[in-house]
């Protein structure tokens, strides 16, 4: 599905371009453009230029751009065939809760703690693709329901409080090493991505979820089996998330009661951003990665300037709009011309 | 504004000038679509707009609508001046110019009344009640004006085809005095069965007698020539011809429209195909408003379908395609039972359908060409675990000079070809797998006579090639060009089937209509 019709639905989308004019190649690079501009700012901006171009911080950047980008990869799935998991954040965040439980209540061994939360997620991803796709239910109020589920669960696990004794230090180095002078976590987040792409343009299955977001009922005529491809999609979405919760506990060392909202909306700002971006007008796997990365620098930066702790959700939510103001503005002048 | 009537200038003949559009020309991206066009069009009277798929009908027809601007060019209408430059849809609505589109945006499950009302808003009394009474007489009165023979709280869903289509003729005319309005309709005719076109037609033409001024868009030449006073003929952008009040003949106009001569369509069918192997064999077969079917399909046959909307030829085609699941009786594909779970279980075996209707259940509008065939064929473009983008690309190019589709390239997207390019973007999707049996339901609806011929060429191509056809029309000039036996389906069964020597269009149509209300 191509990105303004998530946004609004009924309205035309953005119009890929088969000429490479200088205006073309702006445009699918903009965003990779403003994320260096961004960049430049923070770096000279006497407010954070002490802080924000150190090697430390840009390495916090990335580990925390991993878990962000995770559930934003995650998020794509069902968002190219045209669905809507709202619950993708949850179960990050059940994941992270569930692993650490694992392992301080049960005292689970690690590749138990790390491989029940993902197939955990993934479960979660079985019944949200059945009740979307078996029995037809509205997608964005169903996985709402699911989310608000999944919250209250955590609540009622961890009494609202923290897990912080007894994680698997193995787990918490694992997240802290360094793999060629980078977050090891970065590398994980690169090979899901790079599945990602390969599956999204190299393979029928992956070809066939733009199909179903373009048109669903011209996608079942040409033989796409659309509701055993959409369930589907919601179950790879939850595996993903499910590790991006894992991968939270390991960069974090403790698990917090939470929903995981603050996540899924990062993770949405990068989807939206990153429909404008490579791929103008279709959700792609690299825009994703480039709006995530831009998600996190300018948060980093701005907190580095002195914003405090409502600075990053503000930025979400200023992301998301003119990221879906911006892609539908453009299919409109494109449709235009 | 009406009432001003003075400088109105005045064609030939003394008649008032309705709308007169000068030097028009418009460019998509590389793509001309109309160069420098004008036309005249004179008050109470039809004016056929014709030319081939992608000439720039609707292209003009957006324009005059405000859709997009035009990069130049002038138009008045009526007594008001525009220049293209500031011309917006509100202009359209103010001048006169009403619309009436091929989805007529009607609203199937509400009453006529209720269809009137949502347009122009509902009569409302103290306290905004909404005045039924006043409201239904109004639209009954309509409904008398514009010879529909329906209550006004009938269901939009219980009408008849044509009868819909005058609804919302209807509906764009009904605020205003309708001969100081020009309606324009842009190929209002290309899913109606022949005599609902011709029904519909004849109502417009009596429109025009009374004073209604109408552009009508149709590739149906023989209707457009029992309706229409004037011609005007694009070919590729341009005005290639002007006409009028003539009575040209079909053949002047597809001259004109191609350029060059092109015989008439002939039947190519009448081979008798008793012989071969048999591909398709149906028994008894109950599914939707099928009731008791029996056919024989063989290889290296083309038969068509003949029957009313509604009458059960689509759900005979779904059902082989596996979209509908029979409630009883049996399919056999090659001999064998066939009893597919789905459309992929019917594609691997060797079926392929090309739908009815080509925006909602064919194409897939905001992806490029490529993409749109591409997807008819994802298993078989995946090879060695890739889907490289430059084989798909030199696959859709060969296929769209093939077929002639007039389109930039394959990553043009596919809602930017004219609606007939579309069409053949969806054949070619299906020709190029060399189905053993192909299922076709209205398929050149919306194409040109000169593509309809190509059209027509390459399916006859793969039929000698081993496949067998099935043609769902509701034009019988089609199925008598191309089939070699058709069969008549009228409330759920066969009730005729004419061999190549009997298809005949008047029979067609007399069998169709047989006892039908
Ligand atoms: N939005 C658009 N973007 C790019 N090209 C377009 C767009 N709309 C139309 N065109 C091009 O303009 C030309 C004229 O198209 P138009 O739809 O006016 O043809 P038409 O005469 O209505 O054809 P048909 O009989 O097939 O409906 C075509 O080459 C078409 O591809
Ligand atoms: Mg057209």
């Amino acid at each position: 599905m191509t990105a303004t019709k998530v946004a609004q639905d009924s309205s035309g989308s953005l119009r890929r371009r088969s000429n490479f004019s200088v205006v073309s190649i702006l445009e699918n690079y903009a965003l990779v453009l403003l994320l260096a501009l961004v960049f430049v700012f923070f770096t000279v901006n006497p407010q954070s230029s002490s802080t924000f171009p150190t090697l430390a911080n840009l390495n916090v950047i990335l580990g925390s751009q991993a878990v962000v980008s995770l559930v934003a990869l995650a998020a794509l799935f069902p968002i190219v065939a045209g669905y809507f998991d709202f619950s993708l954040g949850a179960i990050a965040a059940t994941a992270q809760v569930a692993s650490a439980g694992l392992m301080a209540s049960a005292h689970a061994p690690l590749w138990v703690a790390v491989l029940v939360p993902i197939i955990g997620g993934g479960l979660i991803g079985v019944v949200n693709g059945a009740l979307v796709s078996r029995l037809q239910m509205p997608p964005f109020v169903t996985t709402l329901g699911v989310a608000i589920l999944l919250a209250g669960l955590i609540q009622w696990f961890t009494n609202g409080q923290s897990i912080v004794a007894g994680i698997n230090p193995a787990i918490m180095q694992f997240g802290s090493s360094r793999l060629l002078g980078l977050p090891t976590v970065v590398f994980v987040v690169l090979a899901v991505a790079v599945a990602a792409w390969y599956f999204f343009t190299h393979t029928p299955y992956g070809r066939s979820l733009y199909a179903i977001g373009s048109n669903a009922s011209s996608a079942k005529l040409v033989g796409i089996r659309v509701d055993r491809n959409v369930w589907t999609s919601f179950i790879i979405s939850g595996v993903i998330a499910g590790g991006a919760g894992v991968m939270q506990l390991s960069r974090q060392g403790s698990a917090t009661a939470g929903d995981g909202n603050s996540l899924l909306f990062a993770a949405l700002a990068a989807v939206f951003l990153g429909a404008t971006a490579i791929k103008p007008g279709f959700f792609n796997v690299v825009g994703t990665i480039v709006g995530a990365i831009f998600v996190s620098i300018s948060v980093s930066g701005l907190t580095l300037s002195g914003a405090s702790g409502w600075a990053s959700p503000v930025f979400n939510g200023l992301a998301l709009l003119v990221a879906v103001g911006l892609s539908t503005y453009l299919g409109r002048r494109k449709r235009r011309s | 504004m009406g009432q001003v009537k003075s400088p109105v200038s005045r064609a030939a003949g003394g008649t008032p000038v309705a709308l007169d559009i000068r030097g028009v020309s418009k460019h998509f991206g590389g793509t001309k679509a109309l160069s420098e066009v004008s036309m005249r069009v004179r008050k109470g009277k039809v004016h056929a707009l014709l030319g081939g798929n992608g000439s720039g009908k609707s292209t003009l027809i957006k324009v005059l609508a405000g859709v997009f601007p035009a990069d130049s060019g002038t138009f008045s209408i009526a007594t008001r001046e525009y220049d293209s430059g500031q011309y917006s849809s509100s202009d359209a609505q103010a001048s006169g110019l009403r619309f009436v589109h091929q989805d007529l945006g009607l609203f199937d499950d509400m009453s006529i009344e209720e269809n009137f009302a949502l347009d122009a808003g509902y009569p409302t009394g103290i306290g905004s009640k909404i005045r039924w009474k006043q409201l239904y007489n109004r639209v009954r009165d309509l409904l008398i004006a514009y010879e529909i023979d329906a209550d006004p709280k009938t269901k939009i869903r219980s009408l008849r085809p044509s009868d819909r289509t005058m609804v919302a003729i209807a509906r764009a005319l009904q605020d205003q005095d309708a001969d100081d309005l020009i309606l324009v309709l842009d190929e209002p005719t290309s899913t109606l069965a022949n005599h609902e076109s011709s029904l519909l037609l004849e109502k417009v033409r009596r429109r025009a007698d009374l004073g209604q001024t109408v552009i009508l868009v149709s590739h149906r030449l023989q209707e457009v020539l029992s309706v229409a006073h004037d011609f005007t003929v694009f070919r590729d952008g341009e005005v290639a011809g002007t006409l009028i009040d003539a009575a040209p003949s079909e053949d002047e106009l597809i001259e004109l429209m191609a350029g060059r001569t092109i015989g008439a369509l002939k039947p190519s069918g009448g081979v008798s195909h008793q012989a071969s192997e048999e591909i398709l064999r149906i028994h008894d077969l109950y599914s939707g408003p099928l009731k008791g079917i029996n056919l024989a399909v063989n290889r290296g046959e083309i038969v068509g379908i003949a029957g009313l909307v509604g009458s059960g030829r689509s759900s005979l085609i779904k059902s082989i395609f596996g979209v509908l699941r029979p409630r009883q009786g049996s399919i056999l594909f090659r001999g064998q039972p066939f009893e597919p779970s789905g459309v992929h279980q019917a594609m691997t075996a060797g079926v392929g359908l090309v739908p009815e209707d080509r925006g909602r259940e064919a194409g897939f509008a905001d992806l490029s060409v490529r993409d749109n065939l591409a997807l008819g064929q994802l298993r078989e473009n995946w090879v060695r675990g890739f889907m490289p983008r430059s084989r798909e690309s030199s696959i859709a190019r060969a296929l769209i000079e093939r077929f002639k589709v007039r389109v930039s390239g394959p990553e043009a997207l596919f809602s930017s070809m004219s609606g007939g390019n579309q069409q053949k973007v969806i054949l070619a999707r299906w020709l190029q797998r060399s189905p053993t049996l192909l299922l076709l339901d209205e398929p050149t609806q919306g194409v040109d006579v000169m593509s309809r011929a190509d059209i027509y060429a390459a399916i006859r191509v793969s039929v000698e090639n081993g496949s067998a056809v099935i043609v769902a029309s509701s034009d019988m000039s089609e199925l008598h060009a191309l089939c070699d036996r058709v069969v008549v389906v009228r409330n759920g069964q066969i009730t005729d089937e004419l061999d190549s020597s009997r298809i005949d269009i008047d029979l067609l149509n007399r069998l169709v209509l047989k006892d039908a209300s």
